[in-house]
């Protein structure tokens, strides 16, 4: 090939490669949702629990706290946060403790004889106007007149101070400046309720901006310092913090690839050609995910660039093999079949997960598996006319010559394998602890000082817990609404007898219809209630016919039909009732948010006494999901690795030559899980990639050295690959197992196991049966 | 507004220098004054008449207990208020919700104190009379406290304080007399106007 077709190719190339990963920046979606990486729901049961883990009200639940050294100040700005956060569009429901009586829409405004229990024990009669009138008489001479004044035409027996009284919940803290505040009266206290889902980080993040914007705008004192807590704020941070560490441990780990290049190969050339399959990889992965699924969630593009890190290899193994006389074309070609069995059967690992059930992996594979063909065709077919002749041979280094003879001089220990991997297997079947971590939460852990503020705030502030939730289901709102209404006073007893600190369900901000009717019929008629307000009024100072609002009202409500879920739309109730009462299409669900639970089977002994109710431990839950989750996996992989045997048995056809290169990945696979369960580390989904990819990576350090059985001068340059990429590949992993974060620090620790196992085993275990040889010139 | 001219009228022509009045007011907590209140509104035939203590505790806080005609205690501590009425639960609001209470309150603080800066927190002050019998007008500076206070008419004697008056823009209002032991002091007339110079007329408590 020509100096100038070379130079075309490679613009070529390159061009594609940028066009590509052009069209794939403007129209690939990067989804967040962590739910992708969930099972696919397969049971009512389970599809209530995946709703409920990302949609459920207490998923959205952010606890603010305002502290400094002025709490008037802190106060102040609790009010202004709070007007800011209701403008941003990015929260459903913000409350600071002060009930404002303005927040009612005016057309609501009659609907409070409906919505207020007050009728069910009284009826607006003479005496109970009476008497109500003579305690509004006192208000008057209170100090508390100057604000209620001027509602008392209207509402002479307060029922919408008595409804807005009602709302606020159970046991709330303590208000100070009209605001909550916690009970050191030093903190002013927040709840607020995100639009977006709790385990949507992307979301999340635009809210948590949005809180900092609004904090910044509303803040009266530069010293106050706002703190949130909960699942949303949670993923921010673990989010911000995961990034922030795989980056910085990404960009030490390409300085350190670059340095290991340029020392193996002492070549600028050959540094920047070995990148080109690894790109060319990234970019077909993705535009193969977006082609297939649309959006690539971005967990799929961290893990996945660091799953197809292997490709880095399939160049390394070219121009390891590259020396004087020859052309990469002609010893590609001797590679082909070694390099094409390593990647079919690595594809073929990773296919598994394609089959897993879980959108988020079948993503991860086929960005995988695509990626790594992509790499090792165009290595194969592409990259040889463009590596330039070479005149350095690694199988003429003394020094690997004498790493080599070392090597031949091993021990060939196939009697420790079997008995290594029987210790394993027995040590791992006999241990009573379980091998799996099911807590999804165990690998983003929160910092504990945080989780214990958590606790703290959401005592506090008598917050809802995440964990536990009733959840009522029935065809409509008014039976949903029904069940709720039956099962307060069940729950108000729990909470009486300290089993339970509180509890919200829909029924409380709207009544069913049936119950709004019977309120309406007990509302006096015009003339009826004239007259008793009229006998009432006589004997209290007020002036006669200073309630006229009030008979109007009342009037209006006897004429309003009942309101509905629908009729709230854009008022403060539509988010309070949107939130526990959802219209699922075919159903409606209910939910009742639990707060302090002491004893869930109290709470599941009340859920059953009520039909279509149901309690639901989200931990337990997605624990139990994991779990199944998993073994599903697990089956999949253990389909994958007899087609992976098979793939190998058909690339090498010799059953002796097969077991030599999959015993170096199958015993260090099993050391390692012997080893981390011995270290009592569960373990997880991650764990779980990780050890393919490290099997992967074995597998291709077993298939070159077994390759590399008759020449000598072979066997270096195969050496000299091997040892680039193990290094390579071990400082990538070794840096991620330096990560505070468990997730990275799962995989580092994997694959740098993996890594070392593997090419010691391969030395040991597959290396040539050829005796020692001394000199390969 | 008959009650409104006499009340602005400034009983001698000199006006005082409101900070050598103020220096004189402080007394010491914990300190206990009787109290008789009058509040007229526009809902009302004829005003409400309570009577009771006006405690100034220690810890800065102001109690208004109403002994008469029932049991009543108003706790006003910093920014919060409770009232609590024998036979129902206690009404816990804050000062913001009740701007003319926070400026009464401001002003009964500020003079019983004498603390000028609180005064001119959320008033201009002036003062007509003599140092033993004066008249301090407080006029709302902000708007939010105008809409819902005109002005506070503080009367007193020497170092003693007499009568608060506060009137509030739609016509209601209401009078505190302090050191008047009960209703049956006042005269036989509630008109504001009589009320007013019968309570800046008597002699100090």
């Amino acid at each position: 090939m020509t100096r100038a077709r070379r130079g075309l190719l490679l613009v070529a190339w390159i061009a594609t490669v940028a066009i590509l990963g052009w069209i794939v920046d403007r129209h690939l979606v990067i989804g967040t949702d962590l739910r992708l990486f969930m099972p696919s729901p397969q049971t009512p049961q389970e599809r209530l629990i995946l709703e409920e883990i990302g949609e459920g009200p207490a998923s959205r639940m952010l606890l603010l706290a305002i502290s400094g050294p002025d709490p008037q100040a802190a106060a102040d700005t609790s009010r202004a946060l709070t007007a800011e956060l209701r403008a941003s569009g990015e929260f459903r429901l913000v409350a600071n403790g002060e009930s404002s009586l303005d927040a009612i829409p005016d057309s609501l405004l009659a609907y409070r004889y409906l919505l207020s229990p007050t009728l069910d024990r009284s009826s607006l009669d003479a005496g109970f106007l009476r008497a109500q009138l003579e305690e509004r008489v006192r208000d008057l001479g209170s100090p508390a007149a100057g604000f209620m004044e001027p509602w008392l035409p209207r509402d002479p027996t307060l029922e919408l101070l008595k409804l807005a009284d009602s709302w606020l919940p159970a046991r709330q803290p303590q208000l100070l400046y009209d605001v909550w505040f916690d009970s050191s009266g030093k903190e002013a206290l927040l709840v607020a309720e995100t639009r977006a889902a709790g385990f949507d980080p992307q979301g999340q993040r635009r809210t948590a901006d949005a809180l900092q914007r609004a904090f910044d705008a509303s803040r009266t004192d530069g010293n106050l310092r706002l703190e949130s807590s909960g699942p949303g704020a949670f993923s921010v941070l673990m989010q911000e913090r995961t990034q922030g560490e795989a980056q910085w441990l990404g960009s030490v780990s390409v300085v350190g690839m670059v340095i290991l290049l340029l020392v193996a190969y002492r070549s600028v050339p050959v540094l920047v050609l070995g990148l080109l399959p690894l790109v060319s990889a990234g970019v077909a992965g993705l535009a193969a995910v977006g082609m297939i699924f649309g959006t690539v969630h971005g967990i799929t593009l961290g893990f996945g660039f660091t799953l197809i890190g292997v490709a880095q290899d399939y160049p390394i193994h070219l121009f390891s093999h590259q020396h004087r006389g020859i052309d990469a074309r002609t010893s590609v070609r001797a590679l082909w079949p070694t390099l094409a069995t390593g990647v079919a059967s690595t594809c073929v690992a990773y296919l598994a997960f394609l089959f897993s059930g879980v959108r988020g992996l079948a993503q991860l594979s086929v960005f995988t598996v695509t990626g790594l063909a992509v790499a090792g065709l165009t290595t194969r077919f592409l990259l040889p006319p463009l590596v330039p002749g070479s005149s350095r041979d690694a199988a003429d280094s003394a020094r690997l010559g004498r790493i080599w003879h070392a090597i031949a001089g091993l021990p060939r220990p196939l009697w420790l394998g079997v008995a290594t991997a029987t210790a394993c297997v027995a040590y791992l079947a006999l241990s009573p602890r379980p091998l799996w971590e099911n807590d999804l939460a165990a690998l983003t852990p929160v910092p504990p000082a945080l989780l214990a503020r958590d606790a703290v705030l959401r005592k506090e502030i008598g917050a809802p817990d995440v964990r536990h939730l009733l959840v009522i289901e029935d065809t409509d709102a008014e039976s949903v609404l029904a069940k709720a209404a039956n099962l307060d006073p069940k729950l108000a007893a729990l909470v009486a007898r300290g089993l339970l600190d509180g509890y919200d369900q829909p029924a409380r901000y709207l009544p069913t219809r049936s119950v709004q009717q019977q309120r309406r019929a007990a509302l006096p008629d015009p003339a009826t209630l004239r007259a008793a307000l009229s006998e009432a009024v006589a004997t209290t100072p007020f002036k006669p016919g200073v309630f006229e609002p009030f008979l109007a009202d009342v009037e209006h409500a006897r004429q309003l039909p009942a309101l509905g879920p629908s009729d709230l739309a854009g008022s403060p109730f539509e988010t309070r009732v949107g939130s526990l009462l959802l219209d699922r299409g075919d159903h409606w669900t209910g939910l009742v948010t639990l707060a302090g639970v002491k004893d869930a089977t109290a709470l599941a002994q009340l859920a059953a006494l009520v039909p279509g109710t149901t309690l639901l431990d989200l931990k337990q839950a997605s624990e139990d999901l994991v779990a199944r989750q998993r073994e599903r996996i697990l089956w999949c992989l253990a389909v994958s690795a007899v087609l992976l045997t098979v793939v190998v048995f058909v690339a090498l056809r010799d059953a002796s030559r097969v077991r030599r290169v999959l015993a170096p990945m199958a015993l260090t696979t099993l050391v390692i899980v012997a080893l981390f369960h011995a270290a009592g580390v569960s373990l997880s989904l991650f764990h779980l990639i990780a050890l393919v990819l490290a099997a992967g990576l074995g597998l291709d350090y077993a298939l070159f050295f077994e390759r590399a059985a008759e020449d000598p001068a072979e066997q270096r340059r195969t050496l000299h690959a091997v040892i680039v990429c193990s290094m390579s590949t071990f400082l990538v992993f070794a840096l991620l197992a330096l990560s505070t974060l468990p997730v990275l620090r799962a995989i580092g620790i994997t694959v740098a196991a993996g890594v070392v196992g593997n090419f010691v085993l391969a030395l040991l275990l597959t290396r040539p049966v050829t005796g020692p040889t001394t000199d390969g010139r | 507004m008959t009650c409104l001219t006499l009340v602005s009228a400034p009983l001698h022509a000199a006006d005082l220098d409101v900070d050598k009045l103020l220096a004189q007011l402080p007394r010491p907590a914990p300190d206990s004054t009787s109290f008789v209140e009058v509040r007229y509104s526009s809902l009302l035939e004829k005003p409400i008449v309570v009577s009771g203590r006006l405690e100034h505790r220690e810890d800065g806080s102001l109690v208004r207990r109403v002994e008469w005609p029932y049991q009543e205690v108003t706790v006003l501590q910093g920014e919060n208020v409770s009232v609590e009425r024998a036979g129902s639960k206690p009404r816990r609001f804050a000062l913001d919700r009740a701007p003319e209470l926070r400026g009464m309150l401001a002003s009964f603080g500020a003079i019983l104190q004498g603390d000028r800066q609180l005064l001119d927190r959320y008033f201009a002050v002036t003062a007509q009379g003599s140092e033993s019998r004066w008249k301090v007008t407080l006029t709302p500076r902000n708007e939010k406290l105008k809409r819902h206070l005109t002005r506070v008419v503080v009367d007193g004697t020497g170092n003693r304080p007499k009568c608060f008056t506060l009137e509030e823009p739609d016509g209601d209002g209401s009078l505190m007399a302090l050191g008047v032991a009960g209703s049956g002091d006042l005269p036989a007339s509630l008109g504001r106007d009589v009320l007013h110079a019968w309570c800046a007329d008597r002699d100090g408590p």
